[in-house]
C-alpha cells in the first residue's frame, strides 16, 4: 500500500473518556474468570527525530486470535509514510506494520489504532475435557528451542532434575513443578532494561535467575518445552488496570509506552493452552505496596495459587513469536517482537528508550458504536 | 546457544563475590574474525598479530561491565606504546546505544559490534564480561569469566609474560 499523503482512519468509536482509570481498586478475591468482553484501542505513535537518510519503522500488531479469550480486531493508520504494509511472520504468524519514509522526510510520522478484545481466563484445572488436540505443527514448533532459548543441555538438565525431585509423574505435575520451580528460584531484578532479554540457558549456566518477564517466562517455556511440555510465550502490553486490587499488575494510566509484559502458557491434553505466570508472582512480590513482599505474604500466595491456570484480560496479546526478522532491515533477527522498532539513517534506534526514540503507546477502553 | 548473562564473578548490587580469576584456555578458537567497529568500518583480528590481545566480550547493559571499561581504559594508558592491543566486542546491541555509551566513555581501543552474537558463540562466551587474551601470534591462551581491574600491577605482570620474545617487558 503507497501511502505517500498524510491518511486519516474514519473508523467509528466512542471513547468512555476516563472512565477506565477511575479507581477500579477493590480488594477482593484474585480470581480471574471469563466473563464481559472489554474492547480496548491501542494507539501507537512514532515520530522519528532529527530525521535522516533512510528511516523506517515496525509497529507490532496485535495478532493473536483466541476464541475464549483475545480478539485481535481491525488496526487503522495515519501518517506520512512512504510505504505502509501490514506483513505477517510466515512461522509463528506474528504481523507489524512496516513503514518506511522517503529518504530525508523532514518529519516522519506513524499513528496505529488498533482495536482488540479480551477477557479474563481460568482454567479448571480439575475437569479435564475434549479441548482441541494440539497439531503435529503446533506441537512441533512449541517444543522446539530457539535462539536464546535451547531446550537441551543444561536446560534439559535442570528441568529433567526439576521433574524428577518432585516427583512428577503427569503433564500437569510437570507443568506445575516448574511452575514452583519458577517462583521459588528466581528473583524480578528491578534494574533490568525493558522486560530483559531471555537467555535461558546463560541464566542457568551463570545461576544469576533475575530478570524480568521476558527472563523468567522464557524460563518457564524453555524448561517446559525440555521436559515435553508444549510451551510458548505471549508477547504483549498491560492496558487496563487490575480489577483485583493489585497495582502491580495492571496499567497505571492510559499511557502504556513502558507497560510491556509478556505472559506464557503450557498446553496440556484435556485442558488446552494453560495461562501461567510466574514472573507476575515475582513482581508481586517485588512491587506490590509496600513492596518487598515475602513469598509468604497472602498477596503473593494469591497471585502463586492463580496464575498458575488464569490471568487477568486487562493486558494485550501481541504475538508468540521468537527470532523475528525486520523486513527490510540489515539488523539481525529480534528475540521477540514486544517493542515498536525504528531506524534513521538505516541504524536501529533504542526501542528501550522512549524518550530519545520518540514513541507512546495508549490505551484507550472504548465502546463500538 | 549463547550464553548471555552476567558472569557468576560479577553480579551487579548485591553482595560481593569471589573476584574473577585467570583460567588457561582449553579449546579450539577461530583463527580470525572481521567485526564491524563503531563507525561501520571493518576490522580484522588478523590486524593485531604481534601484540598480545584482550578480546573483551562485554554489553553496556551489563553494569560489572561498565566499570570494566574504564579499567580497559587505564591499561591502555598504562600500556601505551607496549605490545597489547585491547579489542572490546560488544555483543548484540543496536549500534547506536554502544556509540552513545563511548560518546560518554571514551576509549583509546578498539570498539567491534557483534551484533548477531555470532562472535561469542564462535569463541564459546558463556558470560559476560569475559575475557580471553591472545599471545602475539593470536593463540587464545588465558580466559577470565567476571570483571577484573585491568590495571592492578600484578595483572599488567601476568599479560607481560605473554610478550613477543625481545619486546621491552619493562613497563612505565
Amino acid at each position: 500500500m503507497d501511502r505517500r499523503t498524510f491518511i486519516q482512519g474514519t473508523a467509528a468509536l466512542t471513547v468512555s473518556a476516563g472512565l477506565p482509570y477511575k479507581a477500579f481498586a477493590q480488594a477482593r478475591a484474585f480470581a480471574p474468570k471469563p466473563g464481559a468482553w472489554r474492547t480496548v484501542d491501542l494507539v501507537t505513535r512514532i515520530e522519528i527525530d532529527d530525521p535522516k537518510g533512510k528511516m523506517q519503522a515496525w509497529v507490532p500488531l496485535p495478532s493473536v486470535n483466541e476464541a475464549d479469550w483475545f480478539k485481535s480486531g481491525e488496526t487503522r493508520w495515519t501518517g506520512n509514510a512512504a510505504t505502509v504494509t501490514r506483513v505477517r511472520d510466515p512461522k509463528y504468524g506474528a504481523e507489524m506494520l512496516h513503514v518506511i519514509w522517503q529518504d530525508d522526510d523532514i518529519s516522519p510520522v506513524i499513528e496505529v489504532t488498533s482495536r482488540i478484545q479480551t477477557r479474563d481466563r481460568a482454567i479448571d484445572l480439575t475437569k479435564p475435557d475434549t479441548s482441541a488436540a494440539l497439531s503435529d505443527a503446533e506441537r512441533k514448533l512449541n517444543l522446539t528451542g530457539t535462539d536464546l532459548i535451547p531446550v537441551d543441555g543444561i536446560v534439559k538438565q535442570t528441568a529433567d532434575k526439576i521433574v524428577a525431585d518432585a516427583k512428577a509423574g503427569t503433564d500437569i505435575e510437570k507443568a506445575r513443578a516448574i511452575y514452583e520451580w519458577v517462583v521459588e528460584n528466581t528473583a524480578r531484578t528491578a534494574a533490568t532494561r525493558g522486560c530483559g532479554i531471555g537467555d535461558v540457558a546463560a541464566m542457568l549456566k551463570s545461576g544469576n535467575l533475575g530478570g524480568k518477564c521476558a527472563d523468567l517466562n522464557a524460563l518457564y517455556v524453555g524448561l517446559a518445552r525440555a521436559a515435553g511440555l508444549p510451551a510458548r510465550d505471549v508477547y504483549g502490553l498491560r492496558v487496563l488496570p487490575s480489577q483485583f486490587g493489585y497495582k502491580s499488575l495492571g496499567a497505571g494510566s492510559s499511557n502504556v509506552t513502558k507497560a510491556q509484559h509478556c505472559r506464557a502458557e503450557v498446553y496440556l491434553t484435556g485442558f488446552g493452552w494453560v495461562p501461567v505466570d510466574p514472573a507476575d508472582v515475582r513482581k508481586v512480590m517485588l512491587e506490590e505496596p509496600p513492596a518487598n513482599l515475602p513469598i509468604t505474604d497472602p498477596k503473593v500466595v494469591a497471585a502463586r495459587k492463580t496464575l498458575f491456570g488464569a490471568w487477568e484480560g486487562n493486558w494485550v496479546a501481541y504475538n508468540t513469536a521468537h527470532d523475528i526478522a525486520l523486513p527490510g532491515s540489515k539488523h539481525p533477527k529480534l528475540g521477540f517482537l514486544m517493542y515498536p522498532q525504528a531506524e534513521r539513517a538505516s541504524l536501529l534506534l533504542d526501542c528501550l528508550d522512549p524518550d530519545r526514540f520518540r514513541y507512546t503507546i495508549t490505551a484507550k477502553e472504548a465502546t463500538a458504536t | 546457544m549463547f550464553l548471555f548473562a552476567l558472569a557468576s564473578g560479577a553480579a551487579a548490587g548485591g553482595a560481593p563475590t569471589a573476584p574473577a580469576t585467570f583460567q588457561s584456555w582449553n579449546s579450539s578458537a577461530p583463527s580470525s574474525f572481521t567485526l564491524d567497529d563503531l563507525h561501520g568500518q571493518p576490522r580484522d583480528l588478523q590486524a593485531f598479530k604481534g601484540k598480545v590481545v584482550l578480546l573483551h566480550f562485554f554489553a553496556t547493559w551489563c553494569e560489572p561491565c561498565v566499570a570494566e571499561i574504564a579499567s580497559l581504559q587505564r591499561l591502555t594508558s598504562i600500556m601505551r606504546d607496549q605490545p597489547l592491543a585491547v579489542v572490546a566486542i560488544d555483543v548484540a546491541e543496536i549500534d547506536l546505544k554502544v556509540r552513545a555509551f563511548f560518546e560518554k566513555n571514551p576509549a583509546d581501543f578498539a570498539v567491534l559490534l557483534d551484533r548477531d552474537r555470532a562472535i561469542a558463540r564462535s569463541w564459546k562466551i558463556s558470560a559476560l564480561p569475559s575475557t580471553v587474551i591472545l599471545d602475539p601470534g593470536l593463540s587464545p591462551r588465558l580466559f577470565v569469566e567476571g570483571d577484573l581491574d585491568w590495571s592492578r600491577p600484578d595483572i599488567i605482570t601476568t599479560l607481560k609474560t605473554l610478550y613477543p620474545a625481545g619486546a621491552d617487558a619493562g613497563g612505565k
